[in-house]
């Protein structure tokens, strides 16, 4: 039997309400934290997770699954280690296997100015108890024998910073994983449900118009990925984020183990191996906005001759698939997260092409700000008005692209 | 794959271009001079539909261009936009 | 087919009028590579009616010359998107992820890229260095 033919779930499917105490537009992996956490922290299950397509369908089942912490600010190291920590404990938590490896990540360097940038990067991740090292070329071939130091002729590796924490998780499972949770314990999900518009009483948003009829909403919370700008214009809302492609693909397998995550800083691609012997490559960002999942020849091209000049064994193994997913690019390049300044209507966006690992805490988080009505102060740093408060987050170097 | 119109050179793949963003345009609802400053600097139209951006031919004339794309479908339905008003 | 030849042009910047009735002295191939720019290869000397005008000498560029049978047998088959159909004429963008220029002409074609990437086009498209 496939190991990824997911058995164990138990999932019962309602028809909509006509009211919930709150209703989170999307079924990605933030809508169901959300609602997972709603339900088990603080007993509120009177909450639907409405999805356009299938729970899963979007960014939080097209992703390299990457789990770490090493960012370059201090509020963003904090937030992510907690969603590691939180992590850590899903399985136990949930009773579910979500497939969970702790692999470290190398992050190479090719200059002497990247050495820098890593350097301070460990220094402030240990600073705030994250485990990142500075390593050199013999500890990197030792992580990793298959690189080539030479990086092909072209790009010598100087060294990297070795993130020792950082893992990968099976994306869907991590989605059925809050699903099943949220679901067991009264959450309604609604599938092919899409929002077409948000109901209004004069200011307040007070429900979502849906392809199945209006449902009234205490608290509506816009969990839509790189959608937001549509969802969030239904209530007048202007967002720093603009709708990114990003695109990735896996080869057939490779028959030797491969340890770690690989992460190139100045070339900008990565890799790691799935559980199923695979090498799974990623690149940074699509550069022009664009909401079509269309992938591109011209970056299977460009990444495969990258990741060829630091791993040459991929040069053996052939391309099985290619995807898309549509991303939520804040200008700053942080999560943005909490009150959007419209009563009623609260907001998780600006995840990006980062946004898997912060599934827990981002869904933690947000959790208990719709249950309290206040702001958590590990992501009051998040929040919409920073920008008209000149408190931007910038940490574009700590997403790998440029 | 997506193609650009280069008013000098043709009709080029993407890959010969840089892009330059969506023309910041605040909504006409914005009238206070700072607010219109701020979004200007800040938000994105970052529609779903037709898009004004601009585009820098890197790989031929060196020059600006721009067009018109549906961004849903990653086609450009109007190129060679002029930028003067009449 | 011969080893590129570095080419001795000059560089104007100017209005597209200007341009339009530009007189260069010597045997001379205008490479109009906008409407506000142009590469006279050859030219020494350039006679514009714009008085604000930017002349300069550009040395940075090398040309192979080819056959339109070596054109067609080692270059064509790299150059994915359409060549114009006048002659003579201009055409420039990436050919195996490289910027080049061709000027083709009714038998020849003059195939341009800058200096510093000619161990790189030698590479690529297999000419001679
Ligand atoms: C190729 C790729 C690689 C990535 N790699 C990593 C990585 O290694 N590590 C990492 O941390 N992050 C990574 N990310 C980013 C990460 O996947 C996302 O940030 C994260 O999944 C966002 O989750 P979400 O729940 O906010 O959005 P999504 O998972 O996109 O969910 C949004 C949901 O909203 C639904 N929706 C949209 N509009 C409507 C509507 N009108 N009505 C109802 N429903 C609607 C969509 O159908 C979708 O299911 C990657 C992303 C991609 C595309
Ligand atoms: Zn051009």
């Amino acid at each position: 039997m496939n190991e990824f033919v997911e058995t164990l779930l138990s999932l019962t499917w309602h028809e909509p309400r006509s009211s919930y105490d709150v209703v989170i537009i999307g079924g990605g992996g933030h809508g169901l934290a959300t609602a997972y956490y709603l339900a088990t922290r603080h007993g509120i299950t009177n909450v639907a997770v409405v999805e356009a397509d299938y729970i899963g369908s979007g960014n939080s089942g097209r992703n390299t699954t990457i789990i770490r912490s090493n960012y370059g600010i201090p509020e963003s190291i904090r937030f992510y280690r907690h969603s590691q920590v939180l992590y850590d404990r899903l399985e136990d938590e949930t009773g579910c296997w979500i497939m969970h490896a702790t692999k470290g990540l190398i992050w190479l360097a090719h200059t002497e100015s990247a050495m820098r940038a890593e350097r301070a990067r460990c220094q402030l991740n240990n600073a705030m108890g994250v485990e990142t090292v500075l390593v050199d070329p013999v500890e990197i071939k030792r992580l990793c024998p298959q690189i080539d130091l030479s990086g092909g002729g072209r790009y010598p590796v100087l060294g990297a910073s070795y993130h020792v924490p950082a893992s990968t998780a099976r994306h869907d499972r991590v989605v059925w994983a809050y699903a099943q949770g949220a679901m067991e314990r009264g959450v309604h999900v609604l599938q092919q449900t899409t929002v077409t518009g948000l109901l209004r009483d004069g200011d307040r948003v007070v429900g979502v118009r849906t392809n199945r009829g209006d449902i009234a909403a205490g608290t509506v919370m816009s969990a839509v990925g790189g959608d937001v700008t549509t969802i969030a214009s239904y209530a007048g809302v202007r967002l720093p984020v603009r709708t990114h492609p990003l695109q990735a693909f896996v080869t057939n397998g490779y028959s030797q183990g491969f340890g770690p995550i690989v992460s190139d800083t100045e070339l900008l691609c990565y890799i790691s191996q799935t559980a199923r012997g695979q090498m799974l490559i990623g690149h940074e960002y699509d550069r022009e906005q664009s909401y079509s999942r269309q992938s591109s020849f011209q970056f299977l091209q460009a990444n495969a001759v990258k990741m060829s000049y630091l791993l040459p064994f991929v040069r053996n193994l052939r391309i099985l698939r290619q995807w898309t997913g549509r991303c939520d690019v804040s200008a700053d390049f942080s999560p943005i997260m909490g009150f959007t300044g419209v009563d009623g209507f609260v907001i998780t966006t600006g995840w990006g092409t980062w946004g898997f690992k912060a599934i827990p805490a981002g869904g933690e988080q947000m959790a208990e700000l719709i249950a309290t009505g206040r702001t958590p102060e590990m992501i009051a740093p998040f929040a919409l008005d920073r920008f008209a408060a000149d408190h931007s987050m910038a940490d574009q170097g700590s997403t790998g692209t440029r | 794959m997506l193609i650009v119109f280069c008013p000098n050179c043709g009709p080029r793949p993407v890959e010969e271009f840089r892009f330059g963003g969506e023309l910041p345009s605040p909504p006409e609802s914005i009238t206070d001079p700072a607010e219109r400053d701020f979004d200007q600097v800040w938000m994105f139209n970052n529609v779903a539909g037709i898009h004004t951006e601009r585009w820098y031919h890197d790989a031929g004339c060196h020059r600006w261009t721009t067009v018109r794309r549906d961004t849903r479908v990653d086609r450009i339905v109007e190129q060679h936009v002029s930028l003067r008003p009449d | 087919m011969r080893a590129p030849e570095r080419l001795w042009a000059l560089r104007v910047v100017s209005t597209p009028e200007a341009l339009d009735h530009a007189h260069y002295e010597g045997d001379v191939i205008v490479l109009r590579i906008a409407n506000d720019e142009a590469i006279a290869i050859g030219a020494v000397h350039a006679e514009l009616t714009d008085e604000h005008a930017i002349v300069e000498v550009e040395s940075t560029f090398v040309g192979w010359d080819l056959s339109l049978a070596e054109f067609d047998e080692i270059v064509h088959r790299h150059v994915e998107w359409p060549l114009p159909a006048e002659r003579p004429a201009l055409a420039q963008g990436l050919v195996a992820g490289l910027p080049l220029k061709f000027w083709i002409d009714h038998d020849r074609v003059l195939m341009i890229s800058s200096n510093g990437l000619v161990h790189e086009v030698v590479d690529r498209l297999g000419v001679p260095a």
